[in-house]
Formats: C-alpha cells, structure tokens, sequence
C-alpha cells in the first residue's frame, strides 16, 4: 500500500473518529440491571451492525429473534432481554463489545459472532468469565480446546471438504482452483483437496490465490482457467469478490461451458442478488438450503420470509438453532440458572431438530450435520441432493 | 510467437479497456494535484458516486445509459466547483491538511452511500444492446468492453486536445506557470481553478457511469479506485495528461497480462512498478515539466 499517504495526522484523526464512535456505539445499549432470579434473563447478541459484515449481521440477529419472538418472549421458559452489541469491522470492536455484554451487562450467555478474528480475540474471555459463547457462524480450523464456546454453524474447510469427492467424480477431467488469497480461501483449498485429491481427482495446473481484496478484475485468470484445459472449477469467494467473479465468469463466456463450483457463500445471501442471471447454474455445497423439506424448515423458512421479506441464509439459520440450543440447556439447567448450569446443559443438550436436518455438537463444540448440494435455478439457490455428513 | 499472442490476446486486450478506464479516473486527480496543487484523497469518492448513478438510472436501455453519463457529469462539475471552493482556504497550509480534509469527506459520503444503497455490492449491467460476448481469435469478449475502448478514446483525445492543444488549455498551463502574470493579463484566476476541477471530478464520475459493468458499486470501491489512481499519477507523473495515458495504458496491461504471465507474483506486480518507475524517473515515466 505504499501508494497511500498516510501521515500521522491521518492516522490520529482516524483514531479519534473510531474511538467516538465506540464509545457513542456502546453507550447507547442496555442499561446495567442486576440479575434477579426471576427477572428476564440476559442474553448478549455480538454481530456487526455496521461495516463490511452489517447484512451477515443483520441476518443472524433476525434468525436469533424469531425464534425467540415465535416462543412469547422466551427461553427455556424464562422471559429473556436480548442485549445487542456491535461487533464492528475488526477484532479490537468486536472484543471491546464482548467484554461490555460479559462484564458490564452480565449477560448468562452470547451469541453471534461473524468474524475468525473476532471470535479468536474474545476465546479468553468466555473461558475465563466461564460464560457460554453460542456462535452461530466464525468458526476457525484452529480453535480447539474449549470449554465455553459453541457453534452452530459449521469449521472453516468444511464446505471444501464435502465437496471433494463429489466433484471428483463428476467433473470428468482436471479441475481448475482458485480463492481468495487469504485465510479463509486456503482453509476451503485444503479442505476441498483433502476429499478431492483421495478420490482420484486431478487439479489443472496450479492453484491460484487471487490478491485479495485488491482483485476486481478477474479476466487474467479466466483466461489462465480457459488455458488450462479445466472440465470443472472450485473456487471461494464471497462479498463484493463474489459478486465480481461471478459475473466476470459469464461475462468472459465460460458460465455455461465449465461447471462453477464453490462453498455456499459463493451465492449465500445478498450477494446473489447482486450476480444476478449470471449466476444461474452454479452448484455451491452448504449444509443449509430454504427449500429444504424438512418439519423444522416448514416452520422457519416461511415464517423467515414472512418476517423478514427474503428467503432465510445458513446465517439466519444458524442464529435460530443457537436460539434453540439456548431454549433447550435454560430448560433443562433447571431451577439455577447461570451461566455455568447452562454451559454444562449444552454439553447434554443432544439432538437439536433443525431446518438443516438433525444434528448434534461433536466434542469439539461444532455440529455433526449433513451438507447439501444447491444450485442457483432462477435467483434462488435449490437443494439439488445431500452430499455427506461431516463434523464427526 | 503466435502460440504466445493468441494465448495473451484477449489480455493485451482486457488491459488496455481497464487502462483507458483507469486513464479517465486517474487524469482528474493528475490535473487537479499537478496544476492546482490540490491533493484530493475523495477522487475514489466521485468515481463510487457514479457508479452509484449508474445502478440508479440504468434501465437496460442505451438512453438510461446516457442520461446516467449526464448526471454523472453533472453531480461531477458541483462536486468539483464544492470541493474547490472547501480546499482553496487550505491552499497555502500544504497537502496534509488537505488530505485530512478530502478523506473526511470521503468518509462522510461513503457512510451517506451506503445509507442510501445498503452494504451491498450491486448488479450494475451494461445496457441490453451491448450485452453479450464477441469473438476475438477464438476467445468470448465482454461486447462492453470492447465499446467503452471506443468510448474512453475518445474521451482521451478529447482532453488532450483541450489541456495541451488549445487556447484554453495553454490559459491553464499558463495559469499553473506564472498566476501573478496571468491575473495581470486580465484573467479571473478563480475561474481557472474552478473550470480544472469541475472537469477533473466530472471526468472520476463519468468513468464511474461508464465503468460500472467492469467496477460494480459497492463499499470499499472508492478506496480500490482512489489507491489505483494514485499509482497511476506516480507512475505516469504529475500534471500532464499524456502522463496520465502512458501511466494507466501501463498499469491496465501489468494488472492484465501482467498477471497473466506471472500469476505468482500477482500481489507485488502493482507496487513493483511503481517502484521501479520511481527508481529510474522519480518524477514519473512524463512528468508535465511545470513545477517538477
């Protein structure tokens, strides 16, 4: 970035307008009341409610409110207050607004949570103030070893990994990978090659790790993709990437000559909105489709879209069930509710029936659950068969 | 060699379309800074604006497109004569705190955009009429780009010929020269100033109209643009359009065939020639020659 100028008054003036707006930002949440036994219970949301993630934000808090609104106000049968904490861009506001949920509002127990950074920064403070962190979609390869912190979504390279083998089968020939160069991109890469390369599957020529996020103009490496021979493509991208890659990919006319395939947020959410018709056709793996037909998804996905005006994400999805797994440990911790009797309920919690189909927590705090295959069919992604179950 | 070039074609191609829309970006910022001393760190700003406009009007006809590309030029000289009139107090206190003006601004208006058009990246497609793909030796090619190379040529010529072929551009050139001189000849140097960055800003907006299919509207846009821009101003040197045209023409094919040839050093080849440009002519490849 040497391009940019960045003096020290730049810099000050920066910090100065971030600092006030954290402080504006935490100043205006919930007012301090002490935990009474029979008073509503605290529960802290931590997702972003502004920046970059404010949609994936938007759609957890909404998945985690209808469940709570569509049982009267409560959890386990006690009335509840959500408290709702912005986690911001970065993971120093997303852990200044965990520790105002933990230690200023005392909440039992948090859910939310976009960002790897953010949930890697805030692992110390759940272990330590023994509150139950109920995340509902950062979950990094490398956090293991938790007593305190859930997650109801799924670990980084799993999206990859359900895909591997399928492809493999299926593409007929090499297959060309490319990702976003950064963490995330190289988790999907590896998990994908972990079950593609096993099932006899051959990569064209080199993968690729496109700069991110500088990249906007993908036609070098379409051109690279059209070179290489390639029967199929695996790719991750997702936000403003995928968007651009998306439509690039129809625009350079491969859409419709090389299959695209990717981890769901590829077209998840507001994105495939913005792809449009060029994403028709692409097939995404995820363990959550709204088309699903299943009891669970009868009752949320039109109850989401009623709600809410568009189809629900794996995001809203994935805040419900922490809703859920939260209704069910307040129920069964019993007479004392705290956060530690919760923590060890959700251990024992067992089955949670989902809308992405039956699952339950691994021993490492994440769900052992079934991923799906989804294709974009006129603007909207449709559950097309299940792949596999992973997590176990 | 012709194994080489047909491999690469569409790539030499592609980076001269993305080369001519850097140029119609990146030529404002250059004026504005090389003739007006004015460091404009919202020029990201007015590219995000048009593509805004862009998505706002375009209804998949060729007449939405052009009414786009009016606003857009319109929004541009206010934006401009605005920035002007903000900036022109902060004239002798030097580029810093022109700089912490202009991103303070670019701040505001990117929070007023996202307000008004939501997070999200947004679908910004060309025309219908200009949809599709054409057939270059073999290889689909978006139609679009293919049109805004014509388009962005001409737009080229037609700035060259005004800053460095006609009478009101020798004015300008003149004015950036000597002020005293030309205040003396009767000239209303507010005037000058004013005309140099309306167009500059209504040059940003209407790259951002006309490139909005190729760089959609989204957050984060206007940081990608203006970083590109100032790379571009480096490269090529301050205050001169041709400077302007050889440092785009010449990032548009690193960032395309560039990264086609040597995909592994993708992250380092925009920076890496700024670099290597600043070693060898740390004015840039053809600075203007007035103040340099």
């Amino acid at each position: 970035m040497a391009g940019r100028i960045r003096p020290i008054g730049l810099i000050a003036a920066t910090t100065a307008t971030l600092f006030l707006a954290t402080a504006c930002g935490g100043a205006s949440l919930g007012t301090g009341e002490g935990d009474k036994q029979n008073g509503p219970l605290k529960i802290g949301l931590l997702v972003p409610q502004s920046g970059t993630y404010k949609a994936l934000g938007d759609d957890m808090k909404q998945g985690f409110e209808l469940y709570v609104q569509r049982h009267g106000g409560r959890l386990g049968g006690r009335e509840v207050e959500i408290v709702v904490a912005d986690e911001g861009e970065s993971a120093d506001s997303g852990k200044a607004a965990a520790e105002k949920l933990v230690k200023q509002d005392h909440v039992l127990a948090v859910s939310g949570v976009v960002s790897s950074a953010t949930i890697n920064g805030v692992k110390d403070l759940f272990e330590s103030a023994k509150v139950p962190l109920v995340g509902s979609n950062a979950s990094p390869t490398t956090l293991t070893g938790t007593k305190y912190i859930w997650r109801t979504s799924y670990v980084n390279d799993e999206p990859g990994k359900a895909l591997g083998k399928y492809v493999a089968e299926k593409a007929g020939g090499p297959v060309f990978l490319i990702a976003a160069g950064y963490q995330a991109g190289k988790d999907e890469v590896e998990g994908f090659k972990s079950t593609f390369l096993p099932a006899g599957g051959k990569i064209a020529g080199e993968e690729v790790y496109t700069p991110f996020p500088a990249t906007k103009n993908f036609q070098p490496y379409l051109a690279q993709i059209e070179r290489s021979g390639a029967k199929s493509v695996f790719c991750f991208y997702a936000g403003g990437a995928a968007v651009d890659f998306v439509k690039q990919y129809r625009d350079f006319g491969l859409a419709g000559k090389i299959p695209l395939y990717a981890p769901g947020f590829l077209t998840e959410g507001g994105v495939l909105k913005g792809q449009g018709e060029a994403a028709e056709g692409i097939l995404t793996a995820l363990n959550y489709g709204a088309d699903l037909d299943n009891a669970a998804n009868k009752q949320f996905a039109p109850a989401y879209t009623a709600a809410y005006g568009s189809a629900p994400t794996t995001y809203a999805m994935a805040s419900w069930d922490a809703a859920q797994v939260l209704d069910k440990a307040i129920k069964s911790a019993g007479s004392t509710v705290t956060s530690e009797t919760v923590n060890a309920a959700i251990a024992a919690v067992g089955d949670i029936d989902s809308p992405r189909g039956t699952w339950h927590f691994n021993a490492g705090g994440t769900p052992v659950q079934p991923w799906y295959l989804r294709e974009v069919k006129q603007g909207a992604n449709t559950v097309s068969s299940e792949l596999v179950r992973l997590g176990g | 060699m012709y194994g080489w070039l047909d491999g690469n074609f569409v790539s030499v191609i592609d980076g001269v379309a993305f080369g001519l829309l850097l140029f119609t970006i990146a030529v404002g910022l250059s004026l504005v800074f090389g003739m007006m001393d004015v460091l404009n760190l919202a020029h990201g700003t007015l590219y995000l604006a048009g593509a805004y406009i862009a998505y706002a009007l375009s209804d998949g006809s060729l007449w939405g497109l052009l009414l786009a590309l009016a606003a857009g030029a319109l929004v541009g000289a206010c934006g401009g004569a605005a920035l002007t009139f903000l900036t022109q107090p902060l004239a002798r206190r030097g580029h810093l705190d022109q700089a912490v003006l202009t991103l303070g601004i670019t701040f505001i208006v990117a929070d007023l955009l996202a307000a008004a058009f939501g997070g999200e990246v947004l679908p910004t497609d060309p025309p219908r009429s200009l949809r599709g793909t054409v057939d270059l030796l073999g290889h689909a090619y978006p139609l679009y780009r293919l049109v805004f190379i014509g388009v962005a040529t001409g737009l080229a010529t037609a700035v060259y010929l005004l800053f460095e072929r006609s009478p009101l551009g020798a004015l300008v050139r003149a004015t950036v020269a000597d002020r005293d001189m030309v205040r003396a000849l009767g000239v209303d140097i507010r005037k000058v100033l004013y005309g140099v960055f309306a167009l500059g800003a209504a040059l940003a907006v209407a790259g951002g109209v006309l490139g909005a299919p190729i760089l959609g509207p989204g957050p984060g846009v206007d940081e990608t643009v203006l970083v590109l821009s100032l790379v571009v101003v480096v490269v090529g040197g301050l205050g001169s359009v041709r400077g302007a045209l050889v440092g785009a023409l010449l990032i548009g094919q690193v960032q395309t065939l560039g990264v086609a040839l040597l995909p592994e050093y993708a992250p380092f080849l925009l920076f890496g020639t700024m670099l290597a440009v600043l070693v060898v002519r740390p004015h840039g490849l053809v600075p203007s020659g007035v103040g340099a």
